[in-house]
């Protein structure tokens, strides 16, 4: 086991294993105070008292979606992470044989400044490429450039599935976004009949690896065999995603490793980076270069906005003026809006933040009646910079518990003055 | 029962979550962690609006090389022949095994 920036983590780094198999999140039994926290905040309920004495378990790797808000959640600190494959990339950084590739997503820039001292959400994209650059990586690539890709992909699929409305073999509607690995999951084992509407896009993540070992490899001139790919995310659940057997699209692994937000900065820190004092840099061109609407993937309704702004230009022919669509950007719950499209009519779409959300709408599209073209669900609340792999909200753990003992002394108190 | 530090906070907890408290101070923490995320959610915006010189996704010059009718990787655009082999993907029915769990027992949310 290893303490990094706050949570324990296994040092396992599997390969080729079945990822059902795996518990990514883990209560140590030794430190959990049975608070239940943990459970309130389980869209799936399966962290679990195991005894009396309200300890918690995840009692089985088929009913967790990975998501890690348990973890974030837990005042005590008991919950460790089963997956960290950091010992491993330091050993590829080393290897001249090995072009290791980097592959952030949007939201880990939103939160890994959190862990050089900065003020919650500060955007450090530029210290973050150059801080990949000194730690080794050969290429910078990064996961936004295939954000901009799945629009042109999903926005794509949804345009043509509006079209196929009524004729034979036409595919469901609405189209439910497939980036979110933890809402993928839940919807494979708790809503199997709802399948055909997820969107057959792989995520950014899942795009990029494969686009890294065939284009990139191809545009570089770099043996496809060597490439190394590691995905930098600020979530859990991407491990398992990561891990897919039939993400080998490229002819080989297409992720290689992933690791979390918490874990970069880890890396960052052990290797002797002094990160606030680095200059801002660009990524590297082909798979490097992105934009807001790829950026706005780490909030909960980002997607949305972001398909929005290619929808509307392509079904109405003409030029999104103000590329702002303020309608679906969502903080919590589930937010639904009509878009008036010219030439085309009003686009009907939905976005649920949090898998309990989530359910809402997939029972009401299970009864055949949603009303949506489009649906954006995001398993964390918030969205991606809520993941379980970002930097630790310093309150729960220091507020939360003297909140309790100030709160139980309270009622204490008032049970002694009315007695 | 001697009433060591662990019992104790022990104690406290197991009121708080339950006894005591009922689901409200997770409620509240919940809460207080939302405007933690909208720090972070404001981040984002604020970035979008002034940092990104380009905000469309079909407007990225590396979007417009891949896609080139002639000469891009993914010549025949979103959705074609290429696009399905490495961009494209499947789900698998996962049911089976929870329902193995619910059978031995196991209560679950959904
Ligand atoms: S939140 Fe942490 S301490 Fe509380 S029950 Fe869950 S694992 Fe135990
Ligand atoms: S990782 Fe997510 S799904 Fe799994 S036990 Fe924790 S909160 Fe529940």
């Amino acid at each position: 086991m290893k303490l990094i920036e706050g949570v324990m983590y296994q040092t396992n780094a599997p390969k080729g294993i079945d990822p059902d198999e795996i518990f990514f999140v883990q209560v140590d039994a030794t430190k959990c105070e049975a608070c239940g926290s943990c459970e309130e905040v389980c869209a799936s309920g399966a962290i679990q008292a195991i005894n009396d004495e309200g300890t918690r378990q995840v009692v089985d790797p088929a009913a967790c979606m990975n998501c890690g808000q348990c973890l974030v959640s837990c005042p005590y600190g008991a919950i460790y992470e089963g997956v960290s494959y950091v010992d491993e990339i330091f050993e590829k950084l080393k290897d001249p044989d090995t072009v290791v590739v980097s592959m952030p997503a949007p939201a880990v820039r939103y939160g890994l400044g959190e862990c050089f001292g900065a003020a919650t959400g500060t955007y450090v994209g530029g210290q973050m490429h150059a801080a990949l650059r000194k730690l080794g990586f050969d290429y910078i690539w990064d996961n936004e450039f295939t954000a901009d890709v799945t629009i042109m992909e999903e926005g794509t699929e949804l345009i043509q599935r509006v079209q196929e409305q009524g004729k034979k073999d036409a595919r469901p509607l609405p189209q439910f976004t497939s980036c979110c690995p933890g809402w993928v999951k839940f919807a494979e084992t708790f809503y199997p009949d709802l399948l055909p509407n997820l969107s057959s896009c792989k995520s950014p993540i899942g795009m990029l690896g494969p686009l890294s070992k065939t284009y990139g490899a191809h545009e570089t001139k770099t043996e496809p065999k060597k490439v190394y790919t590691v995905s930098i995310m600020p979530c859990i659940a991407k491990k398992y995603e990561g891990l897919r057997p039939e993400l080998a699209d490229s002819g080989f692994r297409d992720i290689d490793a992933t690791i979390n937000t918490r874990e970069l900065a880890y890396m960052i820190k052990t290797a002797g980076i002094n990160f606030n004092s680095l200059p801002s840099q660009q990524p590297d061109p082909i798979l490097g270069d992105s934009t807001g609407a790829a950026t706005i993937f780490g909030n909960s309704g980002g997607v949305m906005e972001a398909a929005l702004r290619l929808a509307y230009e392509v079904l109405s022919g003409k030029k999104l003026a103000n590329p702002d669509i303020k309608v679906v950007r969502t903080h919590e719950g589930i937010n639904t809006a009509d878009v008036k499209v010219p030439n085309f009519g009003t686009v009907k779409v939905a976005v649920a933040s949090g898998l309990a959300n989530a359910a809402k709408l997939c029972d009401e599209v299970r009864a055949g009646k949603s009303p949506y073209h489009f649906i954006e669900i995001m398993t964390c609340p918030g969205g991606c910079v809520n993941g379980g792999g970002q930097p630790l909200d310093p309150d729960v753990r220091a507020s939360l518990f003297k909140s309790t003992v100030a709160q139980i002394n309270r009622r204490f108190r008032a049970r002694k003055v009315s007695a | 029962m001697k009433m060591n530090r662990r019992v104790f906070i022990k104690a406290c907890g197991v009121m708080a979550g339950y006894a005591v408290l009922g689901a409200n101070l997770t409620k509240e923490a919940v809460a207080s962690t939302m405007d933690f995320v909208g720090l972070r959610q404001t981040s984002v915006y604020t970035a979008d609006a002034k940092i990104y010189k380009v905000r469309k996704s079909q407007d990225n010059p590396m979007i417009k090389k891949i896609y080139d009718h002639e000469h891009g990787f993914l010549h025949e655009g979103p959705c074609g022949h290429m696009s399905h082999h490495l961009l494209h993907t499947h789900y698998n029915d996962r049911s089976a095994r929870l329902a193995a769990l619910k059978n031995k027992g196991f209560k679950f949310n959904l």
